[in-house]
């Protein structure tokens, strides 16, 4: 009898153990998950009206920390900004373009501390101007990702010069 | 991810005159470049631990295209054959 019991105990902790590790997402996955949604709202469609556009430039803020600091001279952007900064700065670039698509690729996460990610990827940019000019550019990106309130949000985003002519 | 070939290793100078790939001042062959282009670009070494890498597709001026000496690091394909 007290075997029978033990064999159930025993199962019943497996059980719990893989529910676990299947339905609670693990750190790594939920940084990757902030960089897909990232990818969703900066991305754009001929078709997205004003509604979806204030919506995504609102919810691209969510995604930053209350500063970011940011190294991108492509883009003249060097130096800390805030939430809101991004935002704009994301809808303003956004008005410039009729379609865009960004995509990440080859994410290398690892966390040098608790509450830290530091993530390496490369980022490609693809979409059509206002005028139709088509674009595609690709970056190595070098993010660091501070959890705040149980929120991957990103703290640093840094163009990686990978080619130096 | 980018797919580059390597033309010169550390050490090694590189330059392009007229669209033809020098390397030690000497012109490199480069029969898998299928269309030829003008690029120019003045002599420069190629830095310790680091390789040159240049992309076969050069019709486009060379503001356009993406090369450079890398960290030999930074590779992770290895030769085929």
């Amino acid at each position: 009898m007290k075997i029978k019991y033990l064999l159930v105990g025993a199962l019943i902790v497996v059980v719990g153990i893989v529910l676990a590790i299947t339905l609670i997402p693990s750190q790594e996955k939920r940084v990757k998950r902030q960089f897909h949604l990232l990818s969703e709202w900066v991305s754009k469609s001929p078709e997205e009206n004003a509604f979806t556009m204030l919506q995504k430039m609102k919810n691209i803020g969510t995604l930053f920390d209350e500063h970011c600091e940011m190294k991108i001279p492509d883009q003249s952007l060097s130096g800390s900004y805030t939430r809101q900064e991004v935002s704009t700065y994301a809808g303003s670039a956004r008005s410039y373009v009729s379609q865009l698509d960004l995509n990440f690729y080859d994410l290398g996460i690892v966390f040098p501390e608790k509450e830290i990610a530091r993530v390496n990827l490369t980022a490609r940019l693809t979409g059509r101007s206002t005028a139709g000019e088509r674009m595609d550019e690709t970056r190595e990106l070098e993010c660091v990702l501070r959890k705040i309130d149980k929120q991957w949000l990103f703290s640093q985003i840094e163009v990686i010069e990978v080619l130096k002519k | 991810m980018l797919l580059k070939r390597v033309v010169a290793q550390e050490g090694e100078q590189v330059e392009f005159r007229g669209g033809r790939l020098l390397v030690d001042g000497k012109e490199l062959k480069e029969p898998y470049v299928q269309y030829p282009c003008q690029w120019n670009l003045s002599p420069r070494r190629v830095e310790k631990d680091c390789v040159y890498v240049v992309g076969d597709n050069r019709n486009m001026p060379i503001e356009n295209h993406h090369f450079g000496q890398t960290l030999k690091s930074r590779i992770i394909g290895v030769p085929l054959w």
